[in-house]
């Protein structure tokens, strides 16, 4: 049997996978650290500058953000017997855990997600320009999946804003 | 001066599409959070992509904040370190930042860096 012929143990490589401490997956590990970077200096004035040193640990605390959400509405998911999770389960996790801030600027960003999906299909091409149209919500699937997120559902510190969510962005003249 | 909102933030990112990081790294991420996760909706990730994001804001300030109680205008690692500690809702951050470099590139082998890099 030849598997592995380029590489002398190649298994232990693939079992490396397993160990948290591992960097031999890392694309599979972590963000790239180049977004990282872009969105971390969005933060800083102009004149902050970063190490590498500090971006590479923000890249793993993104990481283990991500992990930590996922683990509560996984087991929100178990505890009533869903198998998927979705964007409610997360807004949840988020809000017991303490990141109660970030419900309301998600809400949004999905609100206007939908707005450009439902517009362009998908197209991220599209998007800057079905941002000057002038977009109509189709009344069924746009209002009814907002509703999924206001509705029913009972965050923690956040005061719901389901009239914000239904107002269209493109009225800035 | 341009002042980007939330809406242009989204169009403009560029390479990734309309959302500042990757979706399906994003993914790859959450299904390593545990055995249980098997299956994820398809606005799982653009909630991580935007969540991270105000994540990785807040972290940036707070740690800057440490940065420039020290009057340095180069954030370091420490800084985050520091800023981890000090913010009660990332203490779940703070054996991380705590518990040794893990991300040195000591910690393992150079030979098997190198031949995973190049086969």
């Amino acid at each position: 049997m030849a598997d592995a012929p380029a590489s002398p143990n190649g298994g232990s490589f693939e079992s490396g996978e397993q160990s948290p401490r591992s960097n031999v997956r890392e694309q599979d590990r972590f963000l790239p650290i180049a977004n990282i970077s872009r969105i971390m200096k969005k933060a800083l004035p102009a004149n902050g500058k970063i190490a590498k040193d500090a971006k590479e640990t923000v890249q793993e605390c993104v990481s283990e953000f991500i992990s930590f959400i996922t683990s509560e509405a996984s087991d929100k998911c178990q505890r009533e017997k869903r198998k998927t999770i979705n964007g409610d389960d997360l807004l949840w996790a988020m809000a017991t855990l303490g990141f109660e801030d970030y419900i309301d600027p998600l809400k949004i960003y999905l609100t206007r997600y939908r707005e450009i999906e439902g517009d362009t299909k998908g197209s991220a091409k599209g998007g800057d320009a079905s941002a000057k149209k002038d977009v109509q919500p189709s009344p069924n699937g746009q209002i009814a999946r907002q509703g999924s997120f206001s509705q029913g559902i009972n965050y923690p510190g956040s005061q719901s804003q389901t009239q914000h969510l239904m107002v269209p962005m493109q009225g800035t003249e | 001066m341009r002042q980007a909102g939330v809406y242009s933030g989204m169009v403009s990112g560029g390479r990734t599409g309309p959302h500042l990081l990757p979706l399906a790294r994003i993914k790859k991420i959450m299904k390593k959070s545990g055995d249980n996760v098997k299956m994820i909706s398809g606005e799982a990730p653009i909630v991580f992509s935007k969540a991270c994001e105000l994540f990785i804001e807040e972290l940036t300030r707070r740690s800057w904040m440490v940065a420039m109680q020290g009057k340095r205008r180069t954030l370091h690692k420490d800084d985050v370190a520091t800023a981890i500690v000090a913010t009660d809702i990332f203490d779940f951050l703070v054996d991380l930042v705590s518990s040794g470099n893990s991300i040195n590139p000591l910690d393992f082998s150079p030979v098997e860096m190198e031949t995973v890099l190049e086969s």
